[in-house]
């Protein structure tokens, strides 16, 4: 990875002089990307300090709105993590519900993503029929939860909710539909030319660099590497649930969005598994407000990838120490890579095709090498120069 | 419906930004633009350049980093100009309000014209939210902290 | 957990004293404590000999008088090793492991802007989530960085 100067010149009458914090400092000769410095934080609010603040139970909220798209996979990946402190064992009909509601969550996102991923192109029309048939994921999700976004099915112990027999019905027509459209869009993504024009091709990712920089998820079994925590080190009901780990080999956009998309087939399965055999029994079990000294670290696969979190507790009701790592910063230094070498056109759908939490990744600063000349663009004003 | 009232005359312009959120309010407004709720039949269009914007919405509980670009992005847009901050974070900063690095409320920074609350909102009620008050503003209400 | 602690049993032949304290909490949970002055040795070893290829991240904690650094590392996705060791707070510095594990690099950058850790022969460490004004040496993190402390910087 190359890192060109921090110093960045706002550029253009809609930025006038003072600093602009970027996501992104490319240094390029022309139209090509000769080097990348991340320098994340637009979304930084301290959280990890503010974990040792709350409640253990009070933190499951917190949790949750570390992100808004994978809400889920934050409060079971937090959930676990302090279950396994207190020695806790949680009832199978929970784990079963917990499955249930990672999975739509998966659909939920990848849709969105894949959404997005056609807006980057261009291909507005894929994007408003995606988002159309997404939601009915997210009234499924509302169905069970009570809200579309941060369903707060989780707590220490189980799961707050139950879904109930009459439920389901609903649940399995919505899952018909929803495995109906992605089917249609599956087809669609490997046949519609805009699309693989863009896609096939750009921003490989070869086997060995994915590993040796860490990547995960889609994006990792995109570049053929068959790693997914749910198979890996499973948890939940997951350990019960049969299911295909979706690999491709061609590394590019591409490879991620069949990736994506034919996973959300197989969570469509998993989903209708875990409603077929889902255990009767308790869904939450008591837990004690204080919790002895230990460490725990627990991973999910969330969306975007594999999710860590790192607990460490100290006797009393609060935490001594919280860590998160994120999957898309897992991402970053594999994405940098696919990058290099690059043309700038290229880079928006390159940087989509991590699927970055949104405003993470909207501003990025360009050094060109050749002139010394600075400027700071959004992704649409890089897309409206790059083609013209 | 009151939405047909305004949408005959002036179509607002409205532009988003978010300060550092969890994009769970971001995710339910790009929804409010798709053809499930389609925001765009009362003549709301998302615009991306302040120059051309009525109304900003915000999301997020402002987070150092992005406060400067925020009070810019609000310096660009034409007069008259109104903010409509949206979700928990927008209103008080909500479960970030005591982190570092943090401010907590679009109003801690600029005037807000309307609080739509939730964690997220619905679309419905973001739309519903802008609607109020554009209904306001076409009724020269006045509009102000804790409308 | 014969193959968790087969991998404990490597690590105590290969580092032998280097190796502090071990234990295995449930199926695929290994932590392990090792001396500072070894964590090169046994991270080249771990990636290139017992194949734990992956970084899940690097965990950065303020126990007081020192900072404690967390590496955990994946066996084929699967078994997650956390590889322990504890470093002076007045001299908070290890060598970098990007050499062997190009994909730490974010991961040390973090636990430098959060704690003040420096990692020796890091390509770059400067600050990656901080903001562009955050004051040198205020390290978030540490115990004695209070919240009204940080507030007031934060909401400047």
């Amino acid at each position: 990875m190359g890192y060109g100067s921090t110093i960045k010149v706002p550029f253009g009458p809609q930025h006038p002089a003072l600093k602009e914090p970027a996501n992104f400092i490319f240094d390029v000769d022309g139209d090509i990307v000769v080097g990348i410095k991340p320098r994340i934080g637009y979304n930084h609010r301290g959280m990890e300090k503010a974990f040792e603040l709350r409640t253990y139970l009070q933190n499951v909220y917190l949790a949750e709105r570390i992100c808004g798209i994978c809400s889920d996979a934050h409060a079971t990946a937090y959930v676990q993590g302090v279950e396994e402190l207190l020695g806790a064992e949680v009832p199978p009909r929970a784990k079963y519900i917990r499955v249930i509601v990672a999975e739509l969550e998966r659909l939920h996102s990848h849709s969105l993503w894949v959404g997005v991923a056609a807006h980057e192109i261009g291909f507005d029309t894929l994007f408003m029929y995606l988002w159309r048939d997404r939601e009915a994921v997210m009234n499924l999700l509302e169905l069970i939860s009570g809200n579309r976004v941060h369903y707060a099915m989780n707590t220490i112990g189980g799961v707050r909710r139950d879904i109930p027999a009459d439920l389901i019905p609903k649940i399995k027509q919505a899952l018909d539909f929803l495995e109906e459209r992605t089917k249609y869009y599956l087809n669609m993504v490997k046949t519609e030319q805009t699309i693989l024009k863009r896609t096939v091709g750009v921003g490989v990712l070869p086997p060995k660099d994915a590993v040796d920089l860490c990547a995960v998820g889609p994006t990792l079994r995109a570049s053929g590497i068959k790693n997914d925590v749910r198979a890996d080190d499973p948890y939940a009901a997951y350990g019960e649930i049969p299911f295909n780990v979706i690999t491709h080999d061609q590394g590019d956009v591409f490879s991620r969005m069949l990736v994506r998309v034919e996973e959300m087939l197989e969570s469509v399965n998993m989903t209708r598994y875990a409603l077929d055999h889902m255990p009767a029994g308790m869904i939450r079990v008591k837990v004690p407000m204080a919790v002895p000294k230990g460490e725990a670290v627990s991973r999910v696969e969330a969306p975007r990838g594999e999710l860590i979190h790192y607990a460490k507790s100290n006797g009393t009701t609060k935490l001594e120490r919280y860590k998160v790592r994120s999957p898309t910063l897992g991402n970053i230094p594999a994405v940098c890579k696919t990058l290099m070498g690059g043309h700038l056109a290229d880079v928006p759908i390159i940087l989509a095709g991590i699927d970055p939490c949104f405003s993470c990744m909207d501003r990025m600063a360009f050094v060109d090498v050749k002139t010394s000349k600075h400027w700071v663009w959004t992704t649409q004003e890089l897309k409206r120069h790059t083609s013209k | 419906m009151k939405a047909f009232d305004w949408a005959r005359t002036k179509s607002p312009w409205v532009i988003h930004f978010n300060t550092g959120g969890c994009n769970g309010c971001d995710i339910e407004l790009v929804a409010a633009l798709t053809p499930g709720f389609d925001v765009e039949r009362f003549g709301i269009l998302l615009e991306g350049s302040p120059r051309h914007a009525d109304i900003l919405a915000v999301t997020g509980p402002v987070t150092s980093q992005v406060k400067d670009r925020l009070v810019r992005i609000y310096e660009q847009m034409p007069e008259p100009k109104h903010v409509v901050a949206i979700g928990a974070c927008a209103l008080s900063g909500a479960p970030f309000k005591d982190c570092y690095c943090v401010h907590g409320g679009i109003d801690t920074i600029l005037p807000v014209d309307a609080y739509v609350p939730g964690c997220p909102p619905k679309p419905e009620a973001i739309i519903d939210g802008i609607a109020k008050l554009i209904g306001k503003l076409k009724k020269g209400e006045e509009v102000g902290k804790g409308t | 957990m014969e193959k968790e602690h087969e991998i404990i049993d490597k690590l105590q032949q290969f580092l032998k004293e280097d190796v502090l304290e071990t234990k295995v909490p449930r199926d695929r949970r290994v932590f392990v404590s090792i001396r500072p002055e070894a964590l090169k040795k046994a991270v080249g070893f771990l990636v290139n000999d017992l194949e734990f290829k992956h970084l899940s991240t690097i965990t950065g904690s303020d126990l007081g008088e020192d900072l404690e650094l967390i590496y955990h590392l994946a066996y084929k996705g699967s078994i997650e090793l956390s590889v322990k060791t504890t470093i002076p707070k007045n001299n908070p510095s290890v060598p970098t492991i990007t050499d062997a594990i190009p994909g730490a690099v974010l991961y040390e950058r973090e636990v430098h802007d959060l704690l003040g850790v420096v990692f020796e022969g890091h390509p770059d460490l400067s600050p990656l989530i901080l903001p562009e004004d955050w004051p040198q040496g205020v390290y978030p993190l540490r115990k004695e960085e209070k919240f009204e402390e940080l507030r007031k910087i934060g909401s400047k």
